[in-house]
């Protein structure tokens, strides 16, 4: 018989000490949003809420492939939640919290590999909580502070009341450097909607970009430049596309546009670029339109593990186009522009 | 429904597959409840490694992790698979 149990929603949230996280859990844990939450924490000690589902680990990587970051989960994650599993009915999410300096990709990958924890679990998003008062510090120190913002389907910008406006934009050009596909929130005191929070979807193919209908078009949205959609633009791509004021990043994101694809052309190049380069790949995401085909289809991925399916139906009068973001390092954007606009359909 | 042939469907989950290699590998290493036992399958993309392999992870508390691989897919384990290993 095949299991019928729904799938535990997985929220992994990130950040430094100091960046607010904690304050973030507390709410998460308190507030009324109709789920209760298991919760897997570094530390008891910050959190400030007696409950028994949440439940210390420490962290162990596990590389299952001698040092292959692709093949690496944590450990402690397996062992926790199959332990939480055997208390079915006591909750209904789960939430990840990881201390300041975690790789987040073995933390996502865990979801994605370990058989047990994938059919039992959905990891429902990665989200970042930066301070904005020090993240210029964080940056420069620790290139986790820089992986976690890459990894991120939300970024909290905390604390804005701490810096100026000017400041503030440039903590913003700086996030959106390195992941140009997050969804930003601004918050003091951690006063982020949990709706921006929790049950994102970030990995279910059925919504993944559904709602964010512009993707990769942040360069004219976020300025106030004139929002002229001139599809005519072509195969427009760009790389390292926001220029970071206070921080040499070293993720580069690269942003790829084409129009209908060939899927006999486009399965294997996808499948290729993310064997050759998944160590290099922390995130990628896209909306592919294929020649012929009524429905849009969307891809993501962590590393070396791509999934991808069809989503809904193209809307009457949307733009058949294909996007894609990588973020990674060592990527070499001229080389994967050509390569992805010759699986254009002829 | 489009028609399209996709090579990147998530891999569907065979929790009772799953589960019979776990209580193989509980048998044969006479593991403790508290010993959790993680299966994997992998299809690493590193030159060297095989197309597809199942890693299993023995996590006794307190210990390294103690891995057994077998080069097959998940669906094609058999037992004895397992006790060569062991």
């Amino acid at each position: 018989m095949p299991d019928t149990q729904p799938q535990i929603p997985v929220t992994v949230l990130t950040g430094y000490l100091g960046s607010g996280k904690t304050t973030l859990l507390n709410r998460i844990l308190s507030e009324n949003h109709g789920r209760r939450y298991a919760v897997i924490v570094n530390e008891f000690g910050e959190i400030g809420i007696d409950n028994d589902l949440i439940v210390e680990s420490d962290e162990e990587i596990y590389e299952m492939n001698n040092g292959c970051v692709c093949c690496t989960v944590r450990g402690d994650l397996i062992r926790v939640v199959e332990g939480l599993m055997r208390r079915p009915g006591r909750f209904d999410a789960i939430l990840v919290e990881t201390t300041g300096l975690a790789d987040p990709a073995p933390v996502a990958q865990t979801f994605f590999m370990d058989e047990d924890v994938r059919s039992k679990t959905r990891l429902d998003a990665v989200v970042a909580m930066v301070d904005a008062k020090h993240l210029p510090l964080r940056l420069k120190d620790s290139r986790e502070a820089e992986d976690q913002i890459a990894f991120a389907d939300v970024v909290i910008i905390n604390k804005t009341d701490l810096v100026t406006a000017d400041e503030l934009r440039s903590v913003e050009a700086t996030i959106r450097a390195i992941n140009p596909a997050a969804r930003l929130h601004r918050a003091e005191r951690a006063g982020v909607a949990l709706t921006d929070v929790l049950d994102r979807g970030a990995f279910d193919l059925k919504r993944v970009l559904a709602d964010d209908p512009h993707f990769l078009d942040h360069e004219e949205h976020d300025h106030d430049h004139d929002h002229h959609h001139d599809h005519d633009h072509g195969h427009h791509h760009h790389h390292d596309g926001e220029v970071s004021p206070i921080h040499d990043v070293t993720v580069q994101s690269v942003s790829l546009r084409g129009g209908e694809m060939d899927p006999k052309r486009f399965f294997p190049w996808i499948e290729k670029i993310t064997q050759l380069e998944g160590p290099n790949i922390l995130r990628l995401k896209g909306i592919i339109a294929f020649k012929d085909d009524p429905e849009r289809y969307v891809v993501q991925g962590v590393h070396m593990i791509i999934e991808g399916d069809h989503q809904r139906a193209w809307k009457e009068g949307e733009t058949h186009e294909s996007r894609l973001v990588f973020i990674g390092r060592e990527l070499d954007p001229e080389r994967l522009k050509r390569t992805f606009e010759a699986c254009q359909a002829a | 429904m489009s028609r399209l042939v996709n090579p990147l469907a998530p891999r569907r989950a065979v929790p009772e597959r799953t589960r019979q290699i776990k209580d193989w590998v509980r048998q044969l290493h006479a593991l403790d409840d508290d010993v959790t036992v993680s299966v994997t399958e992998l299809a690493c993309g590193e030159e060297g490694c095989p197309d597809i392999e199942t890693v299993i992870g023995i996590m006794r508390p307190g210990q390294k992790i103690e891995t057994l691989r077998v080069h097959k897919p998940i669906a094609e384990v058999e037992r004895e698979d397992i006790g060569s290993h062991g």
